[in-house]
């Protein structure tokens, strides 16, 4: 049995951009949290808006891109609006692609 | 509770509130309402080539009467309703009651409008009001469809509220439309037939109609029934959606409910004045008008707080429209204060005026909102469309690289450009300074096209570049 690396996770979710804001999910602050155990990638993440039209779509890219690394069987993902994102959760990178004031 | 995905398993759709993407119908709806929508905007603007004369002579003739239809129903009815078939489910979290009402509304609306500005023109009112009764069998179907969406709301809150007054004032303004239009028909026949004939008794109502609304000033009328339609449904959708659309793009939020609420209420309440005012001759429009600019002052604060609030430092192209249009609608409404005021006199230029007013509103302060929208709505739904499936698959294109900025801003300039040498030109009553005004526009909408068609190229040739091999380095946007 492969072991998941959690490293390998957060570069995969790095693959996962927001259409509108052209930057990926882990840099806007979004994830909020893996667990990994065993042969499944739980994720807990969020979005910059309660309604965002790519709720669907980012969803499941976050699903397709984890169920693509060695070892991971399944992927749970939580979509939770507590706390409600705030871009002071985003990463330097993040900031400065987003242009943010 | 969570959505989980196996690698034997197909993936399950749900999670906690719902997706709201999901929630909007299929793309071929609202885009086909756009197109028609741009292919009537570009009729309008090159029919103002042709004949620049409907901008500078004075505005009660069936051309511009024509003309104007052609703008409002044609161009801007089409890409508003098909916009709030994809934006009311998504803004408000809510499922689109019937997507098969929907598409029977676009049938209706599109012979409806065609038929009635092809009627206006002739200056056949007997069929306008066929023509603009089967246009408002699809109003109705678009009210009912939307009003039963409305219903589903979970959480009423000021964009719900602000939508639901657009749906009524909209009913409004079809209804006394064709109330108009009965007034200038006539009603013979009825002699003809006998007693018994059914036609008979509709035919008798409608004349009664007509006597009736006969007793009104036929121009205070015209100008009601233009406000109706013009602020209180294109307007007032613009200030309910604003609300969710400005903080979801600007990462900001509404900065006070309160002024949100009243902004929509002050509205609803100077729209309803100034009805009345302009309908039956009133000298207190002014108070109206007041009370309505209360209403826009109250929402100009709230978008200036918004903005002022927003994590995103650069406000792109398509809200720079949108932004500009709020400028414009200041103006505007400075304008028709001035214009309906008591004791004004009446001049050639003043005369002008009024159709400089009428111009700048729909032409400048709806149009140009819309343009800036339809930057926002095309490439997400041809995004979406092409490219939702294949996020975490594959590398996919972001909503901006979907077509050229410099195009986009050409269009911007040209367009302001257009609208304020038309307004010159219909100002001074001189045609051929607007059919200048019209040719910049032209290009602009040429750009727009051109915009549009690689937008659309995505739709039919989806540019997906495969993933490089992993791990990948920390990159932005990967």
């Amino acid at each position: 049995m492969t072991s998941i690396d959690p490293r390998q996770v957060e570069d995969a979710l790095r693959q996962v951009v927001d259409p509108e804001l052209g930057c990926n999910l882990v840099d806007l602050g979004l994830i909020y949290g893996t667990e990994i155990t065993s042969e499944t990638v739980r994720v807990t993440m969020t979005l910059t808006t309660q309604g965002c039209p790519m709720h669907e779509s980012l969803v499941a890219g976050v699903r397709a891109v984890l169920l693509e690394l060695a070892g991971v069987r399944e992927v749970a993902v939580d979509v939770v609006w507590d706390p409600p994102w705030n871009p002071a959760m985003m990463t330097p990178a993040g900031r400065a692609h987003v242009g943010l004031a | 509770m969570p959505s989980a995905s196996s690698k034997t398993a197909p993936p399950t759709a749900a999670t906690p509130s719902g997706p709201a993407s999901g929630l909007a119908p299929s793309v071929g709806l609202p885009l086909r309402f756009v197109a028609t929508g741009f292919a009537a905007w570009l009729a309008g603007v090159a029919l103002l080539v042709a004949r620049p004369d409907i901008l500078a002579t004075y505005h009660y003739n069936q051309y511009v009467v024509a003309a104007t239809h052609l703008w409002v129903l044609g161009f801007l009815s089409s890409v508003v309703m098909g916009a709030m078939y994809q934006l009311v489910p998504v803004a408000l979290e809510v499922r689109l009651h019937s997507e098969r009402l929907a598409k029977w509304q676009f049938v209706f609306h599109l012979v409806g409008w065609v038929g009635m500005v092809a009627m206006f023109w002739r200056w056949d009112l007997k069929q306008v009001g066929h023509f603009g009764s089967a246009f408002a069998v699809g109003v109705g179907l678009f009210v009912y469809n939307l009003g039963r969406t409305l219903r589903r709301v979970p959480r009423w809150n000021v964009v719900a509220a602000g939508v639901a007054s657009a749906l009524a004032w909209l009913s409004l303004t079809v209804g006394v439309g064709l109330v108009v239009v009965t007034g200038k028909c006539t009603y013979d026949s009825v002699e003809e037939l006998t007693a018994t004939n059914p036609l008979r008794e509709m035919l008798q109502a409608l004349a009664a109609v007509a006597a009736w609304v006969n007793q009104f000033d036929p121009l205070g009328v015209m100008h009601a029934h233009a406000h109706l339609g013009v602020v209180g449904f294109f307007v007032m959708m613009i200030v309910a959606v604003s609300y969710k659309l400005l903080p979801m793009f600007l990462l900001s939020e509404v900065q006070s409910e309160w002024r949100a609420r009243w902004s929509v209420r002050l509205l609803n309440g100077g729209l309803a004045g100034l009805f009345v005012a302009l309908a039956w001759r009133r000298t207190w429009q002014p108070v109206a008008a007041l009370v309505l600019i209360a209403g826009l002052g109250l929402y100009f604060a709230e978008v200036v707080a918004i903005l002022r609030a927003r994590r995103r430092r650069m406000i792109d192209w398509g809200l720079r429209h949108h932004v500009t249009a709020q400028g414009l609608l200041g103006l505007v409404a400075v304008l028709g204060l001035v214009l309906g005021w008591p004791g004004l006199r009446v001049t050639m230029f003043t005369a002008q005026l009024e159709t400089v007013y009428g111009w700048l509103g729909i032409a400048g302060v709806v149009s140009f909102t819309v343009l800036g929208f339809l930057y926002k709505i095309v490439p997400f739904l041809v995004w979406y469309h092409s490219y939702s499936r294949a996020v975490g698959r594959a590398r996919v294109p972001a909503l901006a690289d979907l077509y050229s900025e410099k195009v986009q801003v050409a269009g911007y300039w040209s367009y302001l450009a257009g609208l304020l040498v038309a307004a010159a030109g219909a100002a001074a009553g001189h045609a051929p300074l607007a059919r200048a005004g019209a040719v910049i526009l032209l290009l602009s909408l040429a750009g727009l096209g051109w915009n549009l068609g690689r937008m659309l190229a995505h739709g039919v040739r989806p540019r997906v570049v495969p993933f490089g091999p992993r791990p990948v380095v920390n990159p932005v946007n990967a």
